[in-house]
C-alpha cells in the first residue's frame, strides 16, 4: 500500500488535490484571436502546475515531494484517467442511435489516422532530412501501444526507436496543448461537420481526448452530448484497431515509403542491427 | 550529445511505466484516491457538492474497478481503460436495467473536471529523463511531433466528414 499511505504518497496526493482544486477554480478561459478562439482548459493548468511543482524542475519542492513521489505519480496517471474514461463512456449509451447512424464514418475515420504519414513523413524525410528515425517518429501518434510495437520490432535503442521515443516524449509534454488549440481553429474554418471533428478526438491518449473534446464543447456547447458520445466511441475503436492498423498497414507503409525515398539507405533484409 | 546514455534512459522509461507489478488491492486503493480527488475537482469546477455527486462517482468507481479486473482476467491485449469504456457504454444503453438512473447520477459529474487529476499527476510524474529525451531529440522531433498530431487528427476529420456527406 506504499503508493497510497506512505509519506511520499500522501505528499503526492495532497499536492495533486491542491493542483486540481486551483485548476478547476480558475476554469475555462477563452482567448479570441482573429481566425478563431483559443480555449484554455483546466487540464492545461493542472498539467502546467504539476510541472512547476515537479521536484525535477523546482528544487524547493523536493523537500516535500521525493523521487519516490514522482515514481508513484507515474503509476497514478493510468489509474486516475479511469473515472474520466468511465464518465466518457456513459455518454455513448444515451446517444446510441446517433452513434449507429454515424457508424460507417466512425469506422472509416480510423483509416484517417494514417494522415500522420501523409503530413509528418514528408516533413521529416524531405524537409528536415531525418534518417530512419523518421519511420518511428511519423508512422503513428506514438502513444504507448505504438511505442510497444516499435520496441518489439526494432528495439528502443535503434534509430526507429529513438524517433518514436522522441515523438512520445514531446507528445506527452505538448500533446494536451496541441489538442486543445487545434479543434476550435479547424472548426472556425467552417468546412467540416462537427460530428467529424468530434469523432476524430479519439485518436490519441486520454489527455489528448480530454483536451480535444473540452475545447470543441467550448465552441459548440449545444452539441455537448453528441460530441462526447462520438469521441468516446471513436476512442474505444482506436484501442481495438490502433495496434493492428499499426502492425499491418501503417508501419509497413512507412517502411516502404522510406525505401522508396532513400534507396541508398535500405536496411539489410535480415535486419542487421536489430538489438 | 551523449547519444548512447540517452538511449539507455529511453528503455528505462518504458520499464518505469510497466505497472503490471502493482497488485489489484493496491490499484483499488489508488483508484479510490483518484475518485476522491475527482469529487473535489468536480466541486471546484461546477459547485456540485461532493455528496450530491457521490452516487455517480460510486458508479464510475465500480465501472473502473470492473475494467481493472477484466483486464487482469481476460487474456486479450486490451488495456484496462478499453474495458472501462465498454462497461460504461453497456450500462447506459437505454433498456439496460438502471440505465436511466445511472445516466442521471453520472450527470452530476463534469467530464472535463474528471480529467484534471490525471493531468496533475502527469505533470508531477515527468522525470529528468523525459525532459532530457525531449532535449536530446531536438527541435526537429518537436516539428515532426506537431505534424504527427495534426496529420492524425486532420486525416480522421477529412475521412469522417466525407463519409458523413455520403451516408448522410
Amino acid at each position: 500500500m506504499n503508493r497510497v499511505l506512505s509519506r511520499d504518497a500522501l505528499a503526492l496526493h495532497l499536492t495533486a488535490l491542491l493542483i486540481v482544486v486551483i485548476a478547476d477554480l480558475i476554469g475555462l478561459v477563452r482567448v479570441p484571436i482573429g481566425i478563431g478562439t483559443v480555449i484554455l482548459l483546466p487540464i492545461l493548468y493542472a498539467f502546467a502546475l504539476g510541472i512547476l511543482l515537479n521536484p525535477n524542475i523546482w528544487r524547493a519542492s523536493g523537500r516535500f515531494l521525493t523521487r519516490r513521489s514522482v515514481q508513484i505519480s507515474g503509476s497514478m496517471i493510468t489509474i486516475a484517467i479511469m473515472p474520466f474514461i468511465a464518465r466518457f463512456g456513459t455518454t455513448v449509451g444515451p446517444q446510441i442511435e446517433a452513434i449507429v447512424a454515424a457508424g460507417p464514418a466512425l469506422i472509416l475515420q480510423e483509416i484517417g489516422n494514417l494522415g500522420t504519414i501523409a503530413v509528418a513523413f514528408p516533413v521529416a524525410v524531405f524537409l528536415l532530412g531525418m534518417g530512419r528515425e523518421a519511420i518511428g517518429a511519423s508512422y503513428s501518434i506514438d502513444r504507448e501501444p505504438n511505442l510497444a510495437l516499435i520496441a518489439e520490432k526494432y528495439g528502443l535503442n535503434s534509430p526507429e526507436g529513438a524517433g518514436a521515443m522522441g515523438v512520445y516524449a514531446t507528445g506527452t509534454i505538448i500533446g494536451t496543448f496541441v489538442f486543445a488549440i487545434m479543434p476550435p481553429l479547424i472548426h472556425a474554418l467552417g468546412w467540416f461537420d462537427v460530428r467529424a471533428l468530434a469523432m476524430s478526438c479519439g485518436v490519441g491518449s486520454g489527455s489528448m481526448l480530454a483536451a480535444c473534446t473540452g475545447s470543441l464543447v467550448a465552441v459548440v456547447p449545444d452539441q455537448e452530448q453528441l460530441i462526447l458520445a462520438l469521441a468516446a466511441a471513436s476512442n474505444i475503436l482506436t484501442y481495438a484497431t490502433g495496434l493492428y492498423v499499426g502492425i499491418f498497414v501503417a508501419l509497413p507503409l512507412t517502411e516502404w515509403l522510406y525505401r522508396v525515398s532513400r534507396p541508398a539507405d535500405a536496411r539489410p533484409a535480415a535486419g542487421g542491427d536489430r538489438r | 550529445m551523449n547519444r548512447p546514455s540517452a538511449h539507455v534512459q529511453l528503455s528505462e522509461i518504458v520499464k518505469d511505466e510497466d505497472d503490471t507489478s502493482i497488485g489489484l488491492v493496491e490499484k483499488t486503493a489508488m483508484l479510490l484516491v483518484a475518485c476522491l480527488i475527482g469529487l473535489a475537482a468536480n466541486w471546484a469546477a461546477t459547485g456540485t457538492a461532493p455528496l450530491a455527486a457521490l452516487p455517480g462517482m460510486a458508479i464510475l468507481f465500480a465501472a473502473s474497478l470492473a475494467g481493472l479486473l477484466l483486464a487482469a482476467i481476460v487474456p486479450l491485449r486490451l488495456p484496462a481503460v478499453a474495458w472501462v469504456s465498454l462497461i460504461a457504454i453497456l450500462i447506459t444503453i437505454p433498456g439496460m436495467p438502471g440505465a436511466a438512473f445511472i445516466t442521471e447520477a453520472v450527470g452530476q459529474l463534469n467530464f472535463l473536471a474528471l480529467a484534471t487529476p490525471a493531468l496533475a499527476y502527469g505533470g508531477l510524474a515527468l522525470t529528468q529523463k523525459e525532459f532530457s529525451i525531449a532535449r536530446h531529440s531536438g527541435w526537429k522531433i518537436v516539428i515532426v511531433a506537431i505534424c504527427v498530431m495534426f496529420g492524425t487528427y486532420i486525416g480522421s476529420v477529412i475521412i469522417a466528414d466525407l463519409t458523413l456527406r455520403i451516408t448522410g
